[in-house]
């Protein structure tokens, strides 16, 4: 059978001095000898010492029913327990602090660690011994607001803070940054121990208004204010030794380097909530007290390629607050400065026969490298490339080449879109071109005035369906639509109906050739037409009269009588100039095999008339054409080149020449092209696309500012231009002397009208 | 900190007049204070032979705080943040707890007191409740009669006490 031998003598629950003697030995035995273990009967010793003394005085009598006690009121005791164990702990942490004085440096925070760890578990079990008192006394007083109550465990953190770490907390601090700083030196730490003191520290961080929840004020106050400004010193002092010893580029490997160990060291030993101030700290010390230097060798990075270097310095000044724009400004400078040398470079060496390709590669090729370095080394940022596509737009529409006038780059890129489009015996495979035109659209985006583009695009894109030479459809189709993601249905409509009319008109003919058929009519001509829309083409009606020759006329007549009952009341115009055709020549005495001649409708009917006789004059031709003479000399001149025709007497065709067929001809080839107008055609349209674009864009100009003053009825002036300016930007940038001129051809055609305070009204 | 041990663990206690009873460690855990104990002291070995002392209670009334215990071995452990106030208010007992409370009025004091002593709350609660109720609706001339009180309050007192509480009587 138990005795209760080892159960200690409870002291008399009245006697505070006989029971805090008691509770005295069992928290000392806690306080310092823990480690020799506590038995169950001095655990339930020193609580039921505590538990009786706080029922003292309101308990009496308990043991029986009745309730007669001469105090009434809810009064708590335990206060007198509380004060003492204040005592106890100040007495007991000023001897700590007495003893720690025999340490420092690591011995020092090995003292503080141990002792600390010491004195929390005891204050834990303390906390759970005087449970009683932390449940009826001390949440009594908290409750009705007292200050400075806290419950038995905090009570030990308030007291260490007060007592002993007030004293000793800057020489632990001192240990502390000396082991760091060590091992920012390179050597190997005990940096467990770093550890336990920010847990340490941490832990005494109480509310102050609110005990049950911690702040790191003593933390931050003690530590990590102390740890920053030695960090500072030590980068100060390191970085400017290491800049006045080193390479710019070593030196940011180097603070690359470090800046990695401190978020290291973080993760390691320091709480998280010093991440972020010790990364602006290092930033600042590393980075931003040396960006100048690190800026000034950008421009050398940047001329000689060091494309990792650039990386680096980019992650490096990316880190501090606006560590970028000037990089990205000399980026910019730099980008327009190799766009304009290069430029020159093709302009100097090929002068005026500058061959589209070479001036659209030339661009392109420094967009290519510089956006490969953006996504390289600048971490494809927007900004960067933002910067890359102002240095881009600024090259592209102002450089050498567009001095001569600013309309050269969107010819240029049109043209060279069309040699792409065109039907060549060069041709390049279909995954290639698809490639190159989606380079083309690259360049486009920089091109400010896109309506000269979308001309001379519209033009050769004619040109191209007309001489059905374009070299596929599925390329057309894509290049239009590659156009219409960039500028919009409007931008495209026309090109997109010319393709249309195209498709419309081959269905068109095979109906007209069944038509034919049914009336067994066969054809006596081999011909097909194309009917283009007026608005949609930017196609004139021809320059001369012109009489078909009756072999053609027929067909033509057949043809008219067709499409008009397909389609009553539509005027057909033709466009002689551009139709063609080819004739067989059966008379040559050189060749078994006819030869075929390629020939525009104007020199079909010129050679027709010598069938039926061998000498024609210069008259007889203009008389049975009617063809003006200019464009009659232009015809007869490649004819008489070719000698097809023999001319008797000087060497200009003109009134009062005769001209003969020559039985003789000769020629290496059995198809002979005659058909050639074509250089000074196209110098001639060159020209005039160029015309129309400032008349084209007074139009623009002006359904623009009727559009705005129709929606808003009223504006001020000013206003009216820069809206003008925003809506037309996409297509060119309109200049403000235009704009005034517009709204004052506007003004008096009485769209607007002026108000007073240089306001403008719209009038329906 | 106390590794986990299996409910099934046996733990003994010992009365303040030597009874020694065997209990679930789970059983015992009901009681913060032998809780926080057995966690602290968590090298200690409690044998039938060294058994946990449970001063200023006897067996009588450990034994019935037990049979308390053992009921709610399974009840969700409340922590201090939701100990709602409804719950204070309310005088509901549920019924199991209703009969066990249906002891002589020694033996409930008794209970209430043990369970202040081994912080056992919830039973503390339903104690104090069994108490409120006994004192619902009583004049407090009925009331002394239940708890066998002498009133020891002169005739002035008295009516001091009536005229400040005036407002809470029943109209």
């Amino acid at each position: 059978m138990v005795t209760r031998m080892g159960m200690p003598p409870v002291p008399n629950r009245e006697d505070i001095n006989a029971t805090w003697k008691y509770l005295e030995d069992g928290i000392t035995r806690i306080m310092t000898d823990l480690e020799q273990g506590m038995d169950m009967q001095m655990y339930m010793g020193v609580y039921t010492a505590v538990h009786n003394f706080c029922t003292s005085q309101k308990a009496v009598g308990l043991s029986g029913p009745s309730m007669t006690t001469s105090h009434r009121g809810a009064h708590l005791l335990g206060e007198d327990l509380y004060n003492h164990l204040i005592q106890y702990l100040q007495k007991h942490l000023a001897a700590l602090v007495q003893s720690s004085k025999s340490h420092t440096d690591e011995a020092l925070l090995a003292y503080y660690i141990r002792e600390w760890n010491r004195y929390t578990v005891a204050a834990k079990y303390i906390h759970h011994l005087f449970q009683y008192l932390n449940r009826h006394w001390v949440k009594r007083e908290i409750d009705e607001g007292k200050k400075n109550i806290y419950d038995v465990y905090t009570l030990h953190l308030v007291q260490w803070r007060k007592v002993l770490f007030e004293q000793v907390s800057e020489k632990v601090m001192d240990a502390v940054l000396k082991l760091v700083e060590k091992q920012r030196s390179g050597e190997t730490i005990e940096y467990g121990q770093i550890k336990q003191v920010v847990d340490s520290f941490v832990s005494l961080g109480l509310d102050e208004a609110d005990p049950s929840k911690s702040t790191l004020d003593v933390y931050r106050f003690h530590f990590e204010r102390p740890f920053l400004a030695a960090t500072k010193e030590f980068y100060q002092a390191e970085s400017k030794q290491f800049v006045a010893e080193n390479s710019v580029v070593e030196y940011m490997k180097k603070a690359e380097m470090r800046l990695a160990e401190e978020e290291e060291r973080v993760n390691m030993y320091l709480h998280g909530d010093i991440a972020i101030p010790l990364k602006k700290c290092c930033n600042q010390a590393l980075i931003a007290d040396h960006s100048a230097l690190l800026r000034e060798e950008f421009q050398v990075l940047l001329d000689n390629d060091r494309e990792e270097d650039m990386a680096r310095m980019y992650s490096l000044l990316s880190r501090i607050p606006d560590g970028l724009d000037p990089l990205r400004t000399r980026f910019e400078t730099h980008v327009r400065k190799a766009g304009l040398a290069a430029v020159q470079k093709v302009q100097s060496s090929e002068g005026d026969k500058l061959e589209p390709k070479v001036y659209v590669d030339a661009l392109l090729e420094i967009h290519t490298q510089y956006q490969g370095l953006v996504k390289r080394a600048f971490n494809d940022e927007p900004e960067f490339t933002r910067s890359l596509d102002n240095a881009c737009r600024e090259f592209v529409n102002r450089n050498e080449v567009c001095k001569s006038g600013s309309n050269k780059s969107p010819e240029l890129l049109a043209k060279y879109t069309d040699v792409l489009l065109r039907k060549s015996t060069t041709s390049i495979e279909e995954a290639d071109l698809e490639r190159t035109l989606s380079q083309i659209m690259t360049v486009f985006k920089y091109i400010e005035d896109k309506d000269v583009f979308q001309k001379f695009y519209s033009r050769m894109l004619a040109r191209r369906l007309v001489h059905s030479n374009s070299s596929s459809d599925d390329a057309e189709t894509s290049m239009i639509s590659k156009l219409k993601e960039a500028c919009g249905f409007e931008y495209t409509n026309k090109l997109q109906r010319m393709f249309q009319d195209m498709q419309i008109s081959k269905d068109l003919n095979k109906e007209f050739k069944e038509h034919l058929e049914s009336y067994d009519n066969p054809k006596a001509v081999d011909s097909t037409f194309s009917i283009l829309g007026t608005g949609f083409w930017p196609l004139t009606p021809p320059s001369t009269h012109f009489t078909p020759p009756a072999e053609i006329n027929g067909e033509i007549e057949k043809f008219v009588r067709f499409y008009k009952h397909k389609h009553d009341g539509r005027k057909l115009t033709w466009l002689w100039h551009l139709c063609k055709g080819e004739v067989k020549a059966g008379y040559c005495k050189n060749s078994k095999t006819p030869y075929t001649f390629q020939v525009s409708i104007y020199q079909m009917s010129i050679l027709l008339l010598f069938n039926e006789k061998d000498t024609n004059t210069y008259e007889e031709i203009i008389a049975i054409t009617a063809l003006s003479s200019e464009v009659l000399d232009q015809a007869l001149a490649v004819i008489l080149k070719a000698k097809v025709l023999l001319m008797e007497g000087g060497d200009k065709p003109g009134p009062g020449k005769a001209f003969r067929l020559n039985y003789d001809f000769k020629s290496k080839k059995i198809r002979v092209n005659l058909n050639l107008g074509g250089v000074k055609e196209a110098k001639q349209e060159e020209v005039e696309t160029n015309k129309t674009i400032e008349e084209d864009r007074k139009l623009v100009l002006q359904s623009a500012i009727v559009r705005i003053m129709k929606a808003r009825k009223k504006m001020k002036h000013t206003q009216l231009v820069s809206e003008t300016i925003n809506q037309i930007r996409s297509r060119f940038v309109p200049k403000v002397g235009d704009i005034k001129k517009c709204i004052e051809i506007l003004l008096d055609k009485e769209y607007l009208e002026r108000l007073d305070d240089d306001e403008l009204g719209y009038l329906a | 900190m106390a590794e986990a041990k299996p409910a099934s663990q046996k733990i003994w206690l010992i009365s303040n007049d030597n009874a020694t009873m065997e209990v679930d460690r789970v059983v015992v855990e009901r009681s913060m204070l032998l809780k926080n104990m057995l966690e602290d002291l968590s090298h200690t070995d409690i044998t039938q032979d060294n058994p946990i002392p449970i001063p200023n209670v006897n067996e009588a009334v450990l034994r019935k705080v037990v049979e308390w215990c053992e009921h709610h071995r399974n009840d969700p452990v409340t922590t201090p943040d939701d100990e709602s106030d409804a719950r204070k208010k309310t005088t509901d007992i549920e019924e199991w707890d209703q009969k066990f409370m249906q002891v002589d009025q020694e033996m409930l004091f008794e209970i209430i007191l043990a369970s202040n002593f081994l912080d056992i709350k919830p039973l503390l609660d339903v104690g104090c409740k069994t108490v409120a109720n006994m004192i619902k609706g009583k004049s407090p001339e009925e009331i002394r009669k239940t708890f066998n009180i002498t009133n020891d309050f002169s005739a002035e007192e008295e009516e001091q006490i009536r005229r400040e509480n005036e407002w809470a009587e029943d109209r």
